[in-house]
Formats: structure tokens, sequence, C-alpha cells
């Protein structure tokens, strides 16, 4: 492992000197980047603080905080920290951490090291190559050897008369990088191609800082845009999302997972050699969260029993024969509109009809109809910021109506002022169509959010649109709001309209390793390997499937699992081989973190088992986004050690 | 950490040789990355029949994750007469270093970012000089905040407070001034005459 | 002779500057310079100014010099390094060459080489430092030089109408500190800002120029109020200017107009810097119209 120390004490006579005549001190120290945990050469708070005291000085405290430069959380670590009676503040850390510091501390601010020179070491890996960022990549002349930093010269066309034996005239340890390229375009075979290059003269002005400047700027706005942290993944949705939605051909046999939910799996209620109809309960819901669920077929129950499930491993399913047919239950009958329904007839109706949240988690719908606090604002997240995914967007498209219906549903039933119904920017089809659908509506808008991923966690979509912080450990009711999905909320319609519990939903398949990506109508039970030989398979080999999007979905390693209420998505990809690496302490894991948490100790925490310290660090607050996860240049897998942490910080209550 | 720009169509055209094998890197793109370029890029070489194949990835400067990926697509990359990287120079070092050879192309110029080496801050502000100069400019750094890193004062060529090179950007030596006379520590541009040490990067190796 | 001496003397010290060619014909430079600025104490040449690559200064110094008149050598830290700047100092010293304006020097994207690599090794301030240890008999790095040390008259600029002439005031003081010998100003259009500006700058002790442009028109009035840093042309001089167009273009006007500027200065400071920018034939009867 490289020394990948940032800055280096100043001698002690110029920090005597920089202390001459101040007092009061305040001392601050980075809690360094760019490498693991440990700290060798790198200046500490206790150091600095016996400098100040053989100086005589008074130390009014002393703070290590991790990643000063991050001025954001920077600012909120250091408010109120810096005691009265402090005259000056003394900072060890890279240039970037003493200017944070110098521009929210109001009063003298020294530097108290020297960042050391490390141009040309900015990959995010720890690699022994180097690139000066000349803004005129010469790689293509020297076979892939940059003559920009490996000769002390920067020389552009070839070596100077100063080699020795192979070796530099500024250090003779160093090999001649021209004498390098040469070998390298001669094994190559392109000594020829390098005789004919024109002359090369370095064009300075290409490196100008006023772009760099702007452009970075320009993309931190859209980083920190609406809430901190968050990731912009390549969308990818372009192969679906103009693909209206078609009803995947009704399935043989279903398999119906008692647990599709969050809480308590269901009670099966039928039994064996049953025959049962669409729409009919199989499952009743076991506590007060958990849910019913239904026959999306009409045929014979021929086997109760464990069965593969895509997050569960195991759960128990009934497997039904369809007769083809198709009947409905008598159950399934219109209920009266909204307006003469009461708000608990309405979370009867859901909760009778199996609703859980479609986005993915699960959480009975019944339940959050029946907040603990007063509401305002319903949000309904049409946001769908994961990578791929286009069911939400088609539902959208296609159930315009149904969608308003069931938001004002649900504003009725929390007896809340308005509905918003939130939609990226990337869907302006959709957008359109809300709108002039909901013109008429007093109490519904459309609210147009910047794409950003994760912008459809509650959380983050809460803070996106009404600026309220949902308190740590809190919910969203906490802050007046109730969220909720767009395909649940057209599940609602459905089940007051129609009288038709929860029994199919909408998934997207695709992913670049799948032969004919499509939006499917989709029974609940239907085998996700069927689906995906329906859209014509895969191609090639060493793919990855997932039930879910890129960034939150699972990967499936086995696809003979079945299609769930909150299966939106099957997708293919391209196996990505990597193995966790060594945290470098990058602090992008920080900087995305939607929650701001510092997902990094999780990953040291999680492998010295420090649960304690996990639960410090508010692990439980993690929503489980994986932006750390993919931001993370050492490839850790977070999430997995996060979820560890959560499971024995639950266990420790 | 840094910004990577498309090289002109005309450049790539003229490196393509036969066969091509692509690599795109989007480690950095919450920094940068010429996405739809890119994309464009690689269809009009399939149009040409000249694409084997393509690693989208990201952090190929990390080499043992890039043996990884890279071994996972010999073939394709075997039947390619080169392999175009979509990356920054550390990221095509990375990869000509693991195909001795092979012709390995850089289809990007990549622009510094120094400044960032800790979490992505909202400004350019520090370039590493290694002999910080913060304690007598009141916090701002006249390597970047002027032009010219000029480190005993202002020039002559500010216009309206604002910089000769660049109109938008105030002059650092004002902002110094400023934030020196609102500390009240005027008297520290009372302070030997600064001259700059360029031989800091042996000071990092030693 | 040293520019020095001239304010020893308790002169009002008059220099002009001259801009070598882009090209190696001198003659007319020459010529220009022997016969309207053969009077003024010393005449400057400038260093590849505005970042527009010309004929060196150094060389254009000597040939001045050899015509029987006193050169000004300006050297700007732009395009050379510690080493380049050193040695051309020596060699400035080597062929009798002893005043010095020392300046940091426009931005190379100010010119006509914008992919040229800006040095900016030293700044004025430390330029200032550099040749002060020369005249020691000891270089930048330390090590002695061989024989008698060089001496010169060390000048710097100063831009007392500036907007932000605070922060060149505190720059004066450290090219003072740093042994500085004298100052010549940006051009000044506006007397009662350079006044001000002297009531603070005297406290140094070094004799100041007031720097003098010819305005040759409105149009380049302007621009120079929107280009030119530190330059202000108020708006009765620009309708002075429009007033008579043909007195104006004749430079009647221009040349009242920089006459009445420097009478004004005159009590304030130690001497007059004339720009003429290519009106140098104008300089005799300016400093005539002047009282000089």
């Amino acid at each position: 492992m490289e020394n990948y120390t940032k800055y280096k004490l100043k001698s002690r006579e110029e920090l005597a000197s920089v202390l001459e005549g101040k007092d009061h001190l305040f001392i601050i120290a980075c809690n360094k980047c760019f490498k693991e945990f440990d700290t060798t050469c790198e200046p500490d708070c206790g150091e600095l603080e016996q400098i100040a005291a053989e100086q005589g000085k008074t130390v009014t405290g002393s703070v290590k905080v991790d990643f000063l430069c991050n001025k954001i959380q920077t600012e909120k670590k250091l408010a109120g920290l810096i005691p009265e009676g402090t005259e000056n503040v003394l900072v060890a850390s890279c240039g970037l951490g003493i200017q944070t510091v110098a521009d929210l501390a109001g009063m003298p601010v020294f530097a108290a090291s020297n960042s050391l020179n490390y141009r040309g070491h900015h990959g995010m890996a720890l690699t022994k190559k180097s690139c000066d960022a000349c803004a005129q990549c010469y790689l293509n002349v020297t076979g892939g050897i940059c003559p920009i930093v490996d000769c002390s010269k920067s020389l552009v066309n070839g070596q100077c008369g100063g080699a020795k034996d192979g070796k530099c005239e500024v250090d003779s340890s160093k090999d001649c990088a021209w004498e390098k390229i040469y070998q390298r375009l001669e094994k190559q075979g392109r000594l020829e191609e390098f005789l004919h290059q024109p002359v090369q003269i370095r064009d300075y002005s290409k490196v100008n800082v006023k772009v760099i400047r702007e452009y970075v700027q320009s993309v931190r706005e859209n980083r920190l845009a609406g809430y901190y942290g968050g990731v912009h993944p390549c969308e990818r949705k372009e192969s679906t999302e103009h693909l209206p939605l078609v009803k995947f051909p009704d399935p043989k046999t279903v398999v119906i997972p008692l647990s599709m939910h969050a809480g308590a799996p269901a009670n099966p209620v039928v039994q064996v050699g049953d025959t049962v109809k669409v729409g009919q309960k199989i499952g009743e819901s076991a506590a007060f969260i958990s849910s019913n669920i239904h026959s999306s077929v009409s045929g014979t129950v021929t086997a109760i029993e464990n069965h593969g499930h895509a997050t569960r491993g195991e759960c128990l399913s009934v497997v039904i024969e369809s007769d083809g047919k198709n009947t409905l239950h008598e159950s399934v009958q219109p209920h009266k509109d909204i307006e003469e329904l009461t708000p608990d007839e309405i979370v009867e109706i859901v909760r009778e009809a199996g609703i859980v949240g479609m986005g993915g988690a699960g959480f009975p719908t019944s339940v959050k109809l029946k907040p603990p606090k007063p509401i305002d604002t319903v949000l309904l997240n049409g946001c769908e910021c994961e990578p791929l995914l286009t069911a939400d967007h088609r539902v959208l498209l296609e159930y315009a109506d149904d969608v308003i219906y069931g938001l004002k549903a649900v504003i009725k039933t929390v007896n809340a002022e308005k509905g918003l119904i939130v939609i990226e920017d990337n869907k302006p089809d959709a957008i359109e169509l809300l709108q002039a659908k909901t013109a008429d509506c007093e109490n519904i808008e459309v609210v147009v959010a910047k794409t950003k991923y994760p912008q459809g966690a509650e959380k983050m979509l809460i803070k996106r649109v009404m600026k309220r912080q949902v308190p740590s450990g809190g919910l969203p009711a906490d802050v007046g709001c109730v969220v909720s999905n767009i395909s649940t909320v057209k599940a609602i319609s459905d089940a007051i309209r129609k009288g038709l519990p929860l029994i199919e939903r909408v998934v997207t398949v695709t992913g670049e390793r799948l032969v004919k990506p499509g939006n499917y109508i989709v029974k609940i039970g239907t085998n996700t390997k069927d689906l995906i030989d329906y859209c014509g398979g895969t191609t090639g080999e060493d793919i990855t499937i997932k039930a879910g999007g890129p960034m939150m979905g699972f990967v499936l390693n086995d696809t003979n699992v079945p299609i769930m209420k909150g299966s939106n998505g099957i997708i293919a990809v391209d196996t990505d081989h990597t193995a966790e690496q060594p945290c470098i302490k990058c602090g992008r894991c920080v900087d995305v973190c939607p929650m701001e948490l510092s997902p990094l100790y999780f990953a040291k925490y999680a492998d010295e088992e420090n649960w304690q310290g996990m639960k410090d660090k508010n692990v439980m607050d993690c929503v489980e986004c994986r932006c750390c996860e993919y931001i993370c240049s050492s490839k850790i897998p977070l999430v997995s050690k996060i979820k560890a942490g959560k499971t024995a910080v639950r266990g420790m209550k | 950490m840094l910004i990577t720009q498309l090289k002109p169509k005309e450049t790539i055209a003229s490196l393509v040789e036969g066969k091509v094998f692509v690599i795109n890197c989007h480690g950095c793109k919450e920094v940068s990355f010429p996405e739809k370029e890119a994309v464009e890029l690689q269809k009009e070489l399939e149009a040409q029949g000249k694409l084997t194949g393509v690693i989208t990835t990201d952090y190929i400067c990390n080499p043992e994750n890039m043996k990884l990926r890279l071994e996972s697509h010999k073939q394709e990359i075997d039947a390619a007469d080169m392999i175009l990287v979509l990356s920054c120079g550390v990221g095509v070092q990375t990869v000509a270093e693991y195909f001795e050879d092979k012709k390995v192309c850089a289809a990007c110029d990549t622009y510094p970012l120094p400044g960032f080496q800790g979490v992505t801050p909202l400004e350019y502000d520090c370039d590493q000089c290694g002999e910080c100069y913060l304690n007598i400019t009141g916090g701002i750094c006249p390597i970047t905040a002027c032009s010219k890193s000029l480190v005993n004062g202002q020039c002559g060529g500010a216009k309206n407070g604002k910089c000769e090179v660049d109109s938008n950007m105030e002059c650092g030596w004002e902002r110094i001034y400023r934030r020196l006379a609102q500390l009240g520590r005027l008297d520290v541009l009372k302070c030997p005459t600064q001259i700059r040490n360029y031989a800091t990067e042996e000071k990092t190796e030693a | 002779m040293k520019i020095t001496e001239a304010f020893e003397r308790g002169e009002f010290v008059v220099t002009a500057e001259v801009g070598p060619p882009k090209g190696i014909h001198i003659e007319h430079v020459v010529e220009e310079a022997k016969t309207y600025l053969s009077g003024i104490t010393a005449v400057n040449v400038t260093d590849n100014q505005s970042s527009v690559m010309r004929l060196g200064s150094l060389a254009t110094c000597k040939v001045l010099k050899d015509e029987g008149l006193t050169p000004i050598f300006q050297l700007t830290c732009r395009d050379r390094n510690r080493i380049a700047l050193q040695s051309d100092l020596l060699s400035a010293a080597m062929l009798g060459i002893e005043n010095l304006l020392l300046l940091t020097g426009d931005h190379t994207r100010m010119g006509d080489h914008p992919q040229a690599k800006p040095v900016f090794d030293l700044d004025s301030v430390s330029l200032i430092h550099t040749v002060k240890q020369l005249e020691s008999g000891v270089d930048l790095g330390g090590n002695e030089l061989v024989g008698e040390p060089p001496k010169f008259a060390k000048g710097a600029v100063v831009s007392p109408c500036s907007d932000s002439v605070d922060a060149q005031l505190a720059k004066m003081e450290r090219k003072v500190a740093a042994g500085c010998d004298y100052f010549q100003t940006q051009a000044v259009f506006e007397p009662e800002k350079f006044i001000k500006f002297m009531e603070k700058a005297k406290q140094f002790g070094k004799p100041v120029q007031v720097g003098v442009i010819i305005p040759k028109s409105v149009g380049m009035a302007r621009f120079m109020n929107n280009n030119v840093a530190g330059v202000h042309v108020p708006d009765d001089m620009l309708e002075e200017l429009k007033k008579d167009k043909e007195k104006t273009k004749a430079g009647i006007t221009g040349v009242e107009i920089a006459a009445r500027i420097i009478k004004e200065c005159r009590p304030y400071c130690q001497g007059v810097h004339i720009m003429a920018l290519g009106w140098e034939a104008k300089v005799p009867e300016l400093l005539k119209q002047a009282g000089i």
C-alpha cells in the first residue's frame, strides 16, 4: 500500500512564527482522506496541542473532523463547537480543509500543514500510474505511457540527450520515459507511426480553470439539488419507455407466496384440491402488519409448499393449476364511489384487497392510510428513479385516470389538503398528460423533479418536494406526509371501482442482455423464468438477472421464482467481476449518502463486528439505496455489511 | 478524480485501425463522462462493423478489479486489433499496462481537477503546491484564486475587481485583501517577499 | 546614467516608452526616438507588451543606448523563469543598461499566443528582490557572482486610479520593502484620484512618475475605459474629445488634455512617464504645453 499522506506538518520554526502573538487557539485536524484508517505521517490534534503548549499558548479546545473539505457537513459539525474566547483557529489538513474552515470560522484561521504535491495521482484506486490531466492526451502517440508525467521534462516529441543507462538525468533511479515508450512502440510495431507524427506542441490554454470551475459547480449543483447526496446512474430507459403495456399470456401454473409484504406471512385459507377463482382470498392477513393474498387465476390448488422466493430464499406458497377460464370470484364486485365511502370503509377495502406498497418495500397500504398524526399532503411517487425500469412510467401514461382516482381516494382517507404527483423530468410525456388530466383538480398538482437517484425514497421525496426533514427513526407522518407509489394507487382504484384485489401488476423486463425488452401486465405468481423466456430469453453467458432495478434489485441466482406484488422489474445485465478491495477513504460514499451517513464506517465496523459503533453512526437510518456501493471504488459490498449491522443492532435491544 | 472530454471525431477516426474493443469508465461519472458522445461513437463503430465488444464499467484505474473484468471479455478483446479507452489518463494507462502487446488508445482528453483530493468540494481550491500560503492570505489560496498564482499581491490587471483573464472571476488578491482587512490582519502583507519553490514534488517523494 | 540620479538631483524626470516591432527592422523606432525623445531623461522599452510577441526589449535597449539615449529595460515575469530572468539581468548590466522596470506582465491568454505556457515563476515583487540579491553579489540560488556585481535603478509600476487602490498600495509597499527605487504609474486621467493616491504613497519616500497617455480619439478613450485595468477617462474629457473632431484627429485636443493632467499632477510627484503609443512626434509639443 502506498503512502497517501496528503499533507505534512509545517516546521516547528515556521509554526512558532505563525503563532507568534496569537493565543486562545482552537485546533482542528482533518480526519484524513485517501488512505486507510490508520494514520501515519499526518499531524493530529494532540501533536498540535503539544506544540501550542510548548509555546505557552492557551488551547480552547480541539476536534477531529472527517473530510473537512465537505463544506456542507463541516458547517454542521462545527456549528457551536468553537468555544467562546477563542481568538484563532489552527488547522491541520490539506489546503481544502483549511480554506473551508477559513470561510466558516469568522476569525483568523492558520494552516499548520502543507499539502503535499500529488498532482498526477488522481485515479480513485491506489495505483502507481499517473496522469497530469494536460487536457491533450498524448497516450495515443506513446503506446500508453504518459510522457507528461513519466518524463521529467514532459517532452512530447521524443527523448532528450540526458538519459544515461536508460535512466533519467534528473533521477537515476527512474527509467527514461521515452526509452520505455520507444520499447513499447517497437514491440507493437508502431515505430513508423510514431516517426510520422506531426511535431507536437503543447497547448497550455487547454487547461482552463474557468471551464473546470464552472463545470464542477454545475455538477455539484446537480448532485446537491433538492437534497444532499444521491447519484446519477445511466438511465438506460430508452429501450422500454416507449413500449406500450402488453398482457403477458396467462400462466398455466402460478406460485403465490404467502409473504410478499412487510410483516407476518399470511395464513393459507385454502387447501390442496380446492377450486379457486380469480380474486378469491387464499391467504389471510396474520397480524396488524401483514396482508391478504388472493388467487390471480381460476383453477385448482395443487400444493401449499415451500417454494423459491426472490428475496427470502424460500417461502410457503400456494400453487394453483389454472383452468384457463379466468372466472371471477363472487367477491369481486365494484364498491360505491369514493364520494360515498367513509375513510374507514376505504381503508377496509384496501386492506381486504391485499394492497401493499408496490415500489418494492411491500408495507401494507391500509396501515399507511391510518397515520398516527395529521396529514396535510399526499405525495404520489412517480419518480421511478431506478435506472432501466419503466413500469410506473407506462402506468402513468396508460392508466392516468385510475392513478388520479386512487390518489383522490388516499387524499380523502387521510384527510389531506392536497395531493402532489411527483414525476422526474425524464418523463415529459407523463408530466404533460397528468398536468392536463389534473388541471381541474383543485387539490392535485403535478410536481416536476430533476432526475436524481434515490429521489423515489420516501424521505428524499419529502425533502425534495416539501423541504421537510423526516426525523431519524421517524415516519413521513411525523412531518404531515403520506407517500404512495403509482402502481399502488392504481391498485386502490381497481379495488374500489372494480372490486379487484391485487392480483396482477406491471413489470418491466429489460437489460442489455435481454432479447426482447418490454413492459408487461403480469399475474402475481407467474414464473420469472417463463417471463424471461417469453421475452426471447437472454444473450451470451456471464449475465446477472435481478428482480428490481440495477440499484436496489436483488440478484436472482435461480429464476424459478414467482413475480410478486413488489416486482417492478426483471433485468438481465452484464455481470461485473470485481473483488472487494481495502477502503481508500476517498469519502465518496459520504458525499453521496442521501441520509448523510458515513458508510465507510459501516464497512470498517462490520468487519470488526463493532455493532455499537454501527449504532452510534446511525446505521438504522440507512435506507439501503445502494448509492454508497454504487460509488465505491473499492467495490465494498456496503449494503450487505449494513444489513448485517442492522440485524445485530436490532438484536441488541 | 478528473474531467474527461471526448477527442474530436476526426482524431478518433484517425486512431481506429481494424476492429475495435471499447472500454468506458463511468467511475468518476459523477464528475464527468461524455456519456452521449460515447454511445454515439459506439453506434457508429458498430454500424461500420468495427466493434468486437464493449465494457462499460467503473474505476478502471483499479488494476486488480480491471484484471478480473478484462479476463471475462478475453475473446472479444482478442478479436480486436486495438482497444479504445474512454477514461482519464490513469485508466488508459492501467489498460495499456495490462495489454502490453496491443495498441491501446485514449479517446478522451483529461482535464485537471486539482483541489479535489478529498470529497468533491464545490470549488477548485487547492493546487497542492506543497508550501501552503494560506497563513499570509487570510485563508484564501493565492495559487488557485489568482490566474497568475501570484504570491506577493495583486497585479495591475484587475478591472472592476475582476481578473484580466476572466471578467467573471473575482480578483483573488482583492478577495484576500478584503478578508485580511475584515480580520484586521493587513499587517501580514508586510511579510518578507515570497518566492515559490517548484521542487516540492521531491519533498513528496522523499 | 541611472534614472535615480535625476530624481536625486530634484529634477522633474520625464520618460517615454517605445515598443519594439514584430520583426527585425528597428530603424524607424530608433529614428523616432532620436528625433522626438532625445531631450528626455530616459526611454522605456516594452517587453512583449500585452503578451504580443515582438523583438526583444534587451536588444532594443542596446540599440537605443548606442544611439545616445538612456534606455529603461522593461522585464516581465510572464515568459521567463528565474534562471532566464537573472541571466537577462546580467546581460543588461554587461551591455551597460542601468535602468530597469520590473513587472509581472499580462497573462499569456491576453496576447497573440494564448496557447503559450504562462510562466510567472517569479512575480514583480520577487523579481525586485532577485535584482537586489544580484546587486549584493549573490544569485537567487544563493551562489556568488564572479567579480563586481551589477547595479541598477530598479523601477516598478503601480496603478493609482485602480478600483482596488488599497490592494495596490499594499503591493506598492511590498515592492518598496523588496528594494524598489522608483515607480511609474498606469495612465492617469483623473488627477484628483492620483493626488489622493500620492497622499498615501508619499510615506514610502520613493519617487513616482505619473503615467500619461495622449488620448487619440473618443473611441480609444472608450476602449480604454472598457478594457484597460486602472484607466478611466472621465465623461467631460470624452465630451472634449468629441467636440471638435478635426482638432482631436490632429492630436491637438489630446495634447491639451495630457498637458493639463501633467500640470495638475506635477506638484505631487517627481516626474512624468509618457506612453505615446505611436504618437512619439507629439511628445515635444506636449512637454512644451506642460511647461517642462
